[in-house]
């Protein structure tokens, strides 16, 4: 062996250590990551499992609300007054629609809507999770449907959901009865403590559908599902709850009476209420202007929720409960009560009426029938032609505070206590009143006690209130609260047949002055009187008339050429038959002019209509007695 | 002959048998992360690749590596050619050109330049008898690496470019690089970077931001990283069961029957799976580095330990990847992640280095 190869040899010995000491590193360097990694492993799927499972479960697991079916409402004999229906809405899947800003002109012309508004839609979702559709077009018909449907292919993010909605199948009608609901506000939610309101909810907002929304609404149940990395749902998980259906509730409203008064309302402005006096059940309720509820159910109402807002007549507004207006001459009757009542005057006072009325140095006028006023006259002929002088006279002679204490007696000045969510309680002006409600003048006038006495100055009622007197009148003295539900369940949360319906006094009064009373109002309607318009032969038909000014005429101009908004608030108030009474009203016409002229056919086409009724079944139409709906 | 029937003798059964049983797993983990899925039918189509591939490491087996090693330029070359052909006439998958069809079949072909570089790799340093590795020498290997690199990037598919990384610097380590050598690498690479880096279009310096900072992007490679975690973490000790991982069956996981499969694995079979898995590679990249050792030439050696660098780092990577320890590169995991062209390839490394096993002890 040559030197040179041993070199090379030993030289080639120590290359190939060497490399097997490089060959080691590399070696160490892999088992040494590899180290690192399975302690990795061990700290992520053993120290740190626990919280990378709850991390997983809240990836897939998600909490689905089902919302119950709300609560049907019905009249008083089972015809649906508001139910639910299917809608379609078109919706839009974001995470197929890629860049939904660059679709829009070709939504905007397949759905034929504007792109503004399409915008406008897309950006309430945006800081909701991307599965989540969107909902760009609500309600649309099955044609609409099938044509959405058929795209399928070229409009891949487009799909059609459906959701239940409010239904008022009778639009309009009774429309400040039921209310409307509508999506609960923010402001709810953040008040909500118990987590019952999500936004997004359907809540009453107003009438029935709000007063019962608790129990309209039902209780909202839960299921969790798996879901996959789109929001999909995979599956369901576990019993979850069932959600308890919203309660029925039946109305005391007859839809027949109901539809015979609004037909014959007309175009009028004004509200009626129909009452059943022996419960305070209403038969009947109407506010003029009204709204179609059905308009609420919808998502986008924003537009015409200020359509309505911003209407100067205010259609929102319940007239029934929440208007308030002067009482007129029907406060005349509230008078006669007081003085007989009180002792200031027997049934057979007489007064001469000479046209108007010297009190210090201002003349209160009498109604310009004829020059000269209406001469001698006695407390029933005062009723039925509705003498102002008279009635003067016996204000001045009883004091404000009597008249106040019997107006009180009658359920004014004070809420009714109707199961609707608001209500006006009135004025009944006195002395008192007068010190705290008006600073600047607190000392009570004696000229204030005369106005007061016709019905008018401070003193305001609202139709609802005059309604209920009207029931007072006619069962003899028993003041009820007027409901609208049926069942006391619902309303007051008692059980059935645990007691009378809700009384709240019950008046004492002289069965003379109840027959004077009823005798002057019945002579109203069916003698020469001012309600000669709602006699209907054979049911002796109660009222009186009267009219709220609106306008200081004086005798020379003819009211019925004023323009309609100056004119007269007319009001129709009375029961019927005169005995054994059967239904009370009070019918309210703003700016009608007077009662007997446009009050009174309203008033009596309900009656024919319940009087018809009530023949047709061959006995009472009362409904207080009938088994309550569940 | 009496010494070839020997040679067969001493076949490293340990090497291939951790090798089928980790494509095994892979397979079972594919079905499992594919079933329902748009990609169903993959685990159809990876057995189908597992049989192609133990038919070419059957091949590669029965030739001798010297014969095979003389026909690296060959294969090299081919491979170039192949490379340049797919920029050309090349699929775009996930927006890179990386994908070649013959008819119906399709494959990457960087995955298989990557045995032809390492068989030009061991031809070139097997034959060097020097000490150290000379700037020449480090710049020829620099070349044999960096040729199929810069086309791979022209794809672009960074993270295969990436795989080629450890045969590089691997070599160099096993062949004595000066530490001279090593400073004027340094150096270099300290002067040119700014330079590079300034002449980076935006678009490419917020790539490359994201790939070293993965939250910058928190719907894209940030969401990957947490769900990996939390499919990793929430298998717990023994894993939620076959089919049963949530984050993998509902698809919360991204690439989960490819990059990130053993995150479906970890999900299903908890940290009992993941370390058999472990241990597995570990068993494998030790076979490797024992054949270096008693490959009874450096041509061996060096073939032996660049499979070893090649597949070793590709599964370091990949699994760094997983942990969240690593950057998202989108680099599979061999032999068991989705994929015809890394499974065969990852099969024929092996097959290299069984071929040197098993004549190690002939003159």
């Amino acid at each position: 062996m040559s030197p040179s190869r041993q070199i090379w040899d030993q030289r080639d010995y120590l290359e190939e250590r060497r490399l097997s000491v490089r060959v080691t590193l590399i070696q160490v360097l892999f088992g040494a990551v590899m180290a690192v990694y399975l302690m990795t492993f061990w700290y992520l799927q053993v120290v740190r499992a626990d919280y990378y499972r709850r991390l997983s479960d809240s990836n897939h697991l998600r909490r689905v609300t089902l919302i119950p079916h709300r609560g049907l409402i019905a009249d008083a004999e089972d015809r649906p007054l508001a139910g639910n229906r299917i809608a379609f809405n078109v919706r839009l899947d974001r995470e197929k629609a890629g860049d939904p800003s660059a679709l829009l002109p070709t939504l905007g012309r397949v759905l034929g809507m504007g792109e503004q508004t399409l915008r406008e839609r897309l950006s309430r979702y945006r800081s909701r999770p991307s599965f989540e559709p969107v909902v760009l077009k609500e309600d649309v018909d099955l044609r609409e449907v099938a044509y959405i449907e058929s795209r399928r292919l070229e409009l891949p993010m487009l799909s059609v959901g459906i959701e239940s909605r409010r239904d008022y199948p009778h639009g309009a009608l009774a429309a400040h009865v039921l209310g409307y609901v509508g999506e609960v506000s923010e402001e709810q939610v953040r008040k909500d403590v118990q987590g019952e309101f999500d936004l997004g909810d359907v809540v009453g907002r107003a009438g029935i559908e709000r007063q019962y929304d608790p129990a309209l609404r039902g209780a909202k149940g839960w299921k969790e599902v798996v879901v996959n990395s789109h929001g999909r749902e995979m599956q369901e998980v576990g019993e979850g709850r069932q959600p308890n259906p919203g309660r029925a509730l039946r109305l005391t409203i007859d839809l027949d009476l109901q539809a015979a008064l609004e037909e014959a309302y007309g175009e009028e402005q004004g509200s009626a209420v129909f009452l059943d006096p022996s419960s305070g059940a209403v038969l009947a309720m109407i506010s003029r202007p009204a709204y179609d509820p059905n308009v609420f159910a919808r998502r986008f109402s924003q537009d015409v929720w200020q359509t309505l807002v911003g209407d100067p007549r205010h259609p929102l507004q319940d007239r029934v409960s929440l208007s308030k207006f002067a009482p007129g001459s029907v406060f005349k009757i509230v008078m006669a009560i007081a003085a007989l009542e009180e002792g200031v005057a027997g049934p057979g006072r007489i007064d001469h009426c000479n046209g108007s009325y010297r009190f210090g140095e201002k003349v209160f006028q009498c109604w310009g029938i004829r020059k000269g006023g209406h001469g001698w006259i006695g407390l029933r002929e005062a009723i039925i032609q509705s003498c102002n002088v008279y009635f003067y006279r016996l204000g001045n002679e009883m004091g404000i505070e009597r008249v106040a204490k019997w107006g009180r007696l009658m359920g004014f000045g004070s809420p009714t206590g109707i199961d609707l969510p608001h209500e006006e309680g009135g004025t009944v002006p006195d002395p008192d009143w007068k010190r705290r409600a008006v600073p600047r003048d607190p000392t009570w006038h004696p000229g204030e006690t005369i106005s007061v006495s016709i019905g008018q100055g401070a003193l305001e009622v609202t139709p609802l209130q005059m309604a209920v007197f009207a029931s007072i009148l006619a069962n003899g003295g028993t003041v009820h609260r007027p409901h609208i539900v049926r069942s006391r369940e619902a309303r007051e949360g008692v059980e059935e047949g645990a007691g009378d319906e809700a009384v709240v006094r019950t008046l004492t009064l002289q069965p003379s002055t109840l027959a004077l009373i009823k005798d002057a109002m019945w002579g109203v309607v069916n003698e020469a009187g001012t309600g000669v318009r709602a006699r209907i032969e054979g049911h002796d038909v109660c009222a009186k008339t009267g009219t709220a000014q609106v306008y200081r005429v004086s005798r020379d101009i003819d009211a019925d050429k004023l323009p309609k908004d100056k004119r007269d608030h007319a009001w129709f108030v009375g029961f019927a038959p005169r005995d054994n009474p059967q239904i009370a009203w009070a019918v309210f016409v703003q700016n009608g002019g007077h009662g007997g002229t446009v009050g009174a056919p309203i008033a009596r086409a309900v009656l024919e209509r319940f009087f018809a009724k009530r023949d047709l079944t061959g006995g009472s139409v009362r409904v207080a007695g009938a088994p309550a709906l569940r | 002959m009496l010494q070839a029937r020997r040679h067969f003798g001493s076949f490293d059964w340990v090497l291939l048998l951790a090798a089928l049983a980790m494509s095994i797993i892979g397979l079972v983990v594919i079905y499992s992360a594919t079933s329902g899925t748009p990609s169903s039918g993959a685990f159809e189509r990876q057995v189908a690749w597992l049989g192609l591939g133990m038919l070419a490491l059957v091949v590669v087996l029965a030739i001798d590596y010297h014969t095979l090693s003389e026909f690296s330029y060959v294969f090299y070359g081919l491979g170039i050619v192949l490379l340049v052909l797919t920029l050309i006439f090349g699929r775009v998958v996930n927006a890179s050109k990386s994908w070649i069809g013959l008819g119906t079949l399709q494959f990457q072909p960087s995955e298989l330049v990557k045995i032809a570089t390492i068989l030009m790799v061991a031809a070139y340093l097997g034959r060097e008898k020097v000490r150290g590795l000379g700037f020449a020498n480090f710049a020829a290997v620099s070349a044999i690496v960096g040729v199929p690199v810069l086309l791979i990037l022209q794809q672009p598919d960074l993270g295969t470019a990436v795989t080629f990384l450890p045969l590089l610097a691997g070599a160099c380590f096993l062949a004595g690089i000066r530490v001279r050598t090593l400073v004027i690498l340094a150096l270099i690479v300290a002067l040119t970077l700014p330079i590079v880096w300034g002449h980076l279009k935006p678009y490419q310096k917020e790539r490359v931001k994201i790939f070293l900072e993965p939250t910058r992007d928190p719907k894209g490679a940030g969401y990957q990283l947490i769900q990996s975690l939390i499919a990793v973490g929430s298998g717990g000790v023994a894993g939620k069961g076959f089919l049963s991982g949530t984050q993998g069956q509902l698809q919360f996981l991204p690439e989960q029957h490819t990059d990130f499969i053993l995150a479906v694995l970890a999900e299903e079979r908890g940290f009992i799976g993941s370390g058999l898995v472990l241990a597995l590679y570990f068993v494998m990249f030790y076979r490797c580095v024992a054949t270096a050792r008693a490959a009874r030439d450096r041509l061996g050696s060096f073939l032996a330990m660049g499979v070893a660098c090649v597949y070793g780092g590709q599964s370091l990577l990949n699994i760094g990847v997983v942990l969240g320890i690593l950057p998202t590169t989108g680099v599979p995991l061999p032999l068991m992640s989705y994929g015809g062209s890394c499974l065969v390839s990852s099969l024929i490394g092996l097959g290299l280095v069984l071929n040197v096993w098993m004549r190690r002890l002939v003159n």
